[in-house]
């Protein structure tokens, strides 16, 4: 499994990115859109937000996505 | 400066495996430059159904040695946007980098679809476009370096897919033959 940008984010990378894939393919692909693993994303999402403060980047990511890019691209 | 690649490649394996394999990408043997990756927004449409993504990825070593000395850390952010909606069987991803877009744009388009002659099969479509601000001779140069870094890349990520592939095929074979009970 892949690394996070932040070392103290791994485990809660792990726990979240293995609920997803198991999400993905059991019940997404199969027609269930109902969201199962929102607590565990929750926790690693704040934990990356605040590595990506600390690394400075935040800024950046913002201005990258000022746009949705599906928003005119969405009939394609 | 503008220049543009486009490329159409078929996976011998299912919509669904390909678009798993996406999620699962790196690491790859294919990718040893990918550093961390990240999912930080995502959440399905209630009105669509539509699997709506961004990930960040931190990428190293992007640059061929000439290049170093016009960019001061030698790391790269990427942003992957994507959309996958399970009943038109279509993902969209579109990844472009973040930092030293100023010298150079990378933005690549991709479109996964069933293969219309196979239904087992997954037809890939590549469009990607290279955007330099640099004046004279450079942007050419580090344009045209764009192009085969990104031909070599599409190849490279490739490879990388169709390791993972391989990967989640031999699961399934294992788990359908009882040997693995879960994931």
């Amino acid at each position: 499994m892949s690394q996070s940008i932040g070392a103290q984010c791994n485990d809660l990378k792990k726990e979240y990115d293995t609920c997803f894939n198991k999400w993905y393919s059991e019940k997404f692909l199969k027609g269930d859109l109902r969201p199962e693993c929102e607590e565990l994303f929750e926790k690693y999402r704040a934990c990356v937000l605040n590595a990506i403060k600390q690394k400075q980047i935040d800024k950046l990511l913002v201005e990258a996505r000022k746009d949705d890019p599906f928003t005119s691209t969405s009939g394609k | 400066m503008v220049k543009f690649f486009q490329h159409t490649f078929k996976y011998e394996y299912n919509w669904d495996s390909v678009t798993l394999a996406f999620w699962l990408r790196y690491p790859n043997p294919f990718t040893s430059h990918v550093e961390s990756v990240d999912v930080i927004d995502r959440y399905v449409d209630p009105n669509t159904g539509v699997l709506r993504t961004t990930r960040l990825i931190l990428k190293r070593g992007v640059l061929p040695k000439w290049g170093k000395g016009l960019m001061k850390t030698p790391e790269a952010y990427i942003i992957e946007e994507s959309i996958v909606n399970p009943k038109t069987q279509t993902m969209i991803t579109l990844t472009k980098n973040i930092t030293h877009a100023r010298v150079m744009q990378v933005e690549e388009w991709q479109t996964y679809r069933v293969d219309p002659n196979n239904h087992e099969f997954t037809q890939v479509k590549t469009e990607a476009r290279i955007i330099s601000n640099l004046g004279w001779g450079l942007t050419d140069r580090l344009e045209g370096f764009g192009i085969k870094k990104l031909a070599d890349s599409t190849a490279k990520s490739r490879k990388g897919m169709s390791h993972v592939l391989e990967m989640i095929r031999e699961k399934q074979l294992l788990r359908g033959r009882g040997f693995l009970t879960s994931s």
